[in-house]
C-alpha cells in the first residue's frame, strides 16, 4: 500500500512536472513581471535625467548650503549666478528653476518643461535658515537657535493592548498586501483546482480508473492524486520563493525595491511563515474538495461544472481581501476570518496589521487544519463510492445524494 | 482457486447476480456468456472488489481477497481506456509497477511484448498517435505484462480483426499454460469455444448453463448433420427424426431429434456408396445459447 501510494504520487507529480503546461503555468507570471519591469525601467530611462537644474540669485550663502544638500534634495545648482544669464537659459530650457532669494522670501521662476522641484524641502531649509538669522540677532545663544529651529517630531503608532508599538507597514502597503494574498491564493485555487478535476476525470472518463483500481485502491489513488498535485504546489512555491529572493538581492539598490521594503517593514519572516502555511493549507483543502467533486464527472466536458461551487468559495476571500483593510472591526469579516477556505486570505493579513493578535492567528490556522484532516477523511469514503459510477444527474445533485449517503 | 460461493447482488430492486457459484481454477480458461445486462460485467467488478456482493462470498485460496492479492490480477476493462497524452513506454511502467513489477523488468518485458504482439509503433510513441488495433494490443499489454495469476478479460476480442484475436488467443493460452486463472467474456461463441475449458452462460443474473464446453455441448446430444450426397432435401426430411433441412453450400445442414436418426441420415445417404461428407455434432456453443435464451424467455 505506501509503494503503490508512493508510485501514484511520483506518477502524478512528474507526469504533470514534465508537461510543457505546468511549466507555462509557473513561468508566465515571472515571465509577466519580468516584461513590466522592463518596461518600467526602460520608460524610466527613456524620461532621461530628472534631476532640476536650478539657479540660485541672490543670498550667496543660502546658494552654498544648496550645493551642500544638493544630492539629499535630488537637485543640480547651476554655476549661474546672474539673474540676466539665468532668466536666458530659462528660456533655453537649459535650466528647471531660478530661486531668487530675498531678504524675508523667495521666489522659484520655472518653465512648462521644468523637471520637479522639491519646493518643500527647500522651503525648510530656507524656513531654517531665516529663523536662524533672526535667533542670532535676537541674541539667543547656538543651543537656543538649534532649539528652536528643530522640526516637531510626528510618529504614528497603532497602539493596542498587549500588542507591541511596532509602526508597521503603512495602510498602502497594508491593502496591497491584502489584495496580493487573496489574488495569489486564488490563483493558486484555480490553477490546481483545475489540475487535480482534470486528472481524476481523465482517468475516470477514459475507464483508466477501472484498470488503476484493479491494482490499487481507491484511497491508494485518492491520496496519491491529492499529494502529487500538492508537490507541485510546494515546487511551484520553492521555485517563486527562490527567484524572489535572487531578485530581490539583485535589485537591492533599486528605488522600487527599497521602498517596498521600507512599506513592508512589517512583514516579518514569522509572518511570511505563518501567511505560506495558511495559505498551503487552504489549497489542500481545496484539492481536497475537489477530488471528492471530480469524483463525480462522467467526462472532460463536466470539469469546468465541477470546479464552478469551488471558484465561488475562492471568490470569497478574494472579494474581502480587496475591503477588508478599510473594515477590520465589521462583525462578518470577523467571523470569516475563523471559517476555513476563506480565512486564510483574511487572518493573515488581520495579523499584519494587528487587528489580531498571534492567538486568534493560530486558532483559525488550527481550524483549518482539523478541517482538512475531516474533510481528507470524510472525502476518502466518497471517492471510493463515486469514482467508479457513472449517473446522468448533475454534478450538484449527485454531490449532495453523496453527502446524504456518506453522513 | 477463486470461489465464488452463493454470490448475490442487487441494485435496488434489480437483481444483477442471484446464487452464483463458481470456481476458477489454475491453469483453466472459463468463458463468461450471457445477453447484455446478464450479470457479466456485475461479476468481474465483484470479484475486482469494485463492488461488495450483497450476500455470498468470494475467496482466493479460501481467504477472501486482499488488497496485496490485487497486485496479481490482470484485468481488461471492456470499455478501454489509455493515457492519450502519454507514451506507450510510461504508462505501461506505471502499470507494471503498480502490480509490483520493477521498472526495468517493465521495460525488457515491454519491449518483447510489443514484438510478440506485433504492434506496429515505438514505446516512446504517444498512444494518440496508434491505431485504434495497436491501442488495444497496448492496453493488453498492460493487463498482461507483470504475468498475472488470474486474469480477467471482458470482451478481450472485440474491435480486433482475425490475425490480431489468433494473437491475443495464443497470448492467453500461454498464460493459462504457465498456470494463471482466466476468467473472460466474449459474445462470439466460435471464440469462446476456441479457447475455454470451461463455460458459465448466464441469463439475467442467474446461471443456466455451466461446466467444461464440451460436455456442455455433448448433452445437447450430436442432432446436428452436415451432408454433401445426390439425395434431395425432400427425401432427407422424409426420413424419420429428421426435424428440419436446410442448405448450404453444396450440402445440407439438418436438425435431429434424437442422435439415432443419423444412422437413418448415413445409412440412406451412403446407399450407393462414397460421399464427400458426413458430419454429425452437437450442437454449436451459439446454438445452445439462442437455444437457452429462447427457453428462459
Amino acid at each position: 500500500m505506501t509503494n503503490q501510494l508512493f508510485i501514484v504520487i511520483k506518477d502524478t507529480f512528474l507526469s504533470h512536472f514534465k508537461s510543457r503546461g505546468y511549466w507555462m503555468l509557473v513561468l508566465s507570471p515571472l515571465i509577466f513581471i519580468a516584461c513590466a519591469g522592463a518596461i518600467f525601467f526602460g520608460i524610466t530611462k527613456m524620461q532621461g535625467n530628472t534631476t532640476p537644474n536650478i539657479a540660485v540669485i541672490g543670498n550667496q550663502e543660502i546658494r552654498r548650503i544648496l550645493v551642500k544638500s544638493e544630492k539629499e534634495l535630488d537637485i543640480h545648482v547651476s554655476k549661474l549666478t546672474n539673474r540676466q544669464k539665468a532668466n536666458r537659459a530659462l528660456q533655453n530650457e537649459k535650466l528647471d528653476g531660478i530661486l531668487t532669494v530675498n531678504d524675508d522670501s523667495a521666489t522659484i521662476t520655472t518653465q512648462p518643461k521644468s523637471n520637479q522641484i522639491p519646493k518643500e524641502e527647500i522651503t525648510a531649509i530656507l524656513g531654517n535658515l531665516s529663523r536662524s538669522k533672526k535667533a542670532t540677532s535676537y541674541g539667543l545663544t547656538a543651543e537656543q537657535t538649534a532649539d528652536l529651529v528643530q522640526n516637531f517630531n510626528l510618529k504614528t503608532v497603532v497602539k493596542q493592548a498587549t500588542k507591541s508599538n511596532r509602526t508597521g507597514n503603512s495602510e498602502t502597503a497594508n491593502q496591497l498586501l491584502a489584495s496580493a494574498i487573496g489574488i495569489i491564493t486564488m490563483v493558486i485555487v484555480m490553477w490546481y483546482t483545475s489540475m487535480i478535476a482534470n486528472a481524476i476525470a481523465n482517468e475516470k472518463s477514459s475507464r483508466i480508473m477501472e484498470i488503476l483500481l484493479a491494482a490499487t485502491s481507491a484511497r491508494v489513488q485518492y491520496f496519491g492524486k491529492i499529494i502529487g498535485i500538492f508537490g507541485l504546489v510546494l515546487t511551484h512555491l520553492i521555485i517563486y520563493v527562490v527567484t524572489s529572493f535572487a531578485g530581490f538581492n539583485f535589485f537591492k539598490d533599486n528605488s522600487f525595491v527599497k521602498i517596498l521594503s521600507t512599506n513592508l517593514s512589517g512583514v516579518t519572516l514569522s509572518f511570511v511563515i505563518y501567511a505560506v502555511i495558511f495559505i498551503l493549507v487552504a489549497v489542500a483543502l481545496y484539492l481536497v474538495l475537489t477530488s471528492m467533486i471530480a469524483s463525480l464527472i462522467n467526462d472532460n466536458a463536466q470539469v469546468q461544472q465541477a470546479i464552478q461551487p469551488i471558484s465561488m468559495i475562492a471568490m470569497i476571500g478574494y472579494f474581502f481581501s480587496f475591503i477588508m483593510t478599510q473594515m477590520p472591526n465589521n462583525l462578518l469579516i470577523r467571523i470569516l476570518s475563523y471559517v476555513p477556505f476563506i480565512s486564510q486570505t483574511m487572518m493573515p493579513v488581520r495579523l499584519v496589521t494587528d487587528t489580531e493578535g498571534w492567538p486568534a492567528a493560530i486558532i483559525a490556522l488550527l481550524l483549518a487544519i482539523v478541517t482538512l484532516f475531516l474533510l481528507l477523511w470524510f472525502g476518502q469514503g466518497m471517492y471510493a463510492k463515486n469514482v467508479l459510477s457513472y449517473s446522468d444527474e448533475s454534478i450538484m445533485k449527485q454531490l449532495t445524494a453523496s453527502f446524504r449517503k456518506n453522513k | 482457486m477463486i470461489q465464488l460461493t452463493n454470490l448475490n447482488k442487487t441494485f435496488g430492486q434489480k437483481i444483477a447476480v442471484s446464487n452464483m457459484n463458481m470456481s476458477l481454477t489454475e491453469g483453466k480458461v472459463m468463458g463468461l456468456i450471457g445477453q447484455n445486462g446478464a450479470g457479466k460485467t456485475t461479476t468481474f467488478r465483484m470479484l475486482l472488489n469494485f463492488i461488495k456482493p450483497t450476500s455470498g462470498s468470494i475467496t482466493w485460496n479460501d481467504q477472501p481477497i486482499t488488497q496485496s492479492d490485487k497486485r496479481n490480477i490482470g484485468f481488461l476493462p471492456e470499455e478501454r481506456g489509455l493515457y492519450q497524452k502519454r507514451t506507450v513506454e510510461e504508462q505501461i511502467l506505471y502499470f507494471a509497477e503498480l502490480h509490483g513489477m520493477s521498472r526495468s523488468d517493465a521495460r525488457v518485458a515491454l519491449k518483447d511484448w510489443m514484438k510478440r504482439l506485433d504492434v506496429v509503433g515505438k514505446i516512446t510513441d504517444k498512444v494518440q498517435s496508434l491505431s485504434k488495433g495497436n491501442a488495444q494490443k497496448v492496453q493488453m499489454i498492460a493487463s498482461l505484462i507483470f504475468e498475472p495469476k488470474l486474469l480477467i478479460l471482458d470482451e478481450p476480442f472485440s474491435g480486433l480483426d482475425p490475425v490480431n484475436t489468433s494473437l491475443m488467443m495464443n497470448e492467453i493460452l500461454r498464460l493459462r499454460d504457465n498456470g494463471a486463472m482466466i476468467i473472460f467474456s466474449s459474445h462470439d461463441m466460435n471464440n469462446v469455444t476456441k479457447i475455454s475449458d470451461d463455460l458459465t452462460m448466464l441469463k439475467r443474473g442467474k446461471i443456466v448453463l455451466q461446466g467444461p464446453v464440451q460436455s456442455i455441448r455433448e448433452k445437447f446430444g450430436r442432432t446436428r448433420v452436415y451432408v454433401e450426397s445426390p439425395i434431395s432435401g425432400n427425401e432427407l426430411a422424409s426420413i424419420d427424426g429428421v426435424n428440419s433441412v436446410v442448405p448450404r453450400g453444396v450440402g445440407y445442414d439438418l436438425i435431429l431429434s434424437d442422435e439415432a436418426a443419423g444412422h437413418r441420415v448415413f445409412d440412406l445417404v451412403t446407399k450407393d456408396g462414397y460421399i464427400p461428407a458426413f458430419s454429425q455434432q452437437p450442437p454449436t456453443l451459439d446454438d445452445i445459447f439462442r437455444q437457452e435464451v429462447a427457453i428462459h424467455d
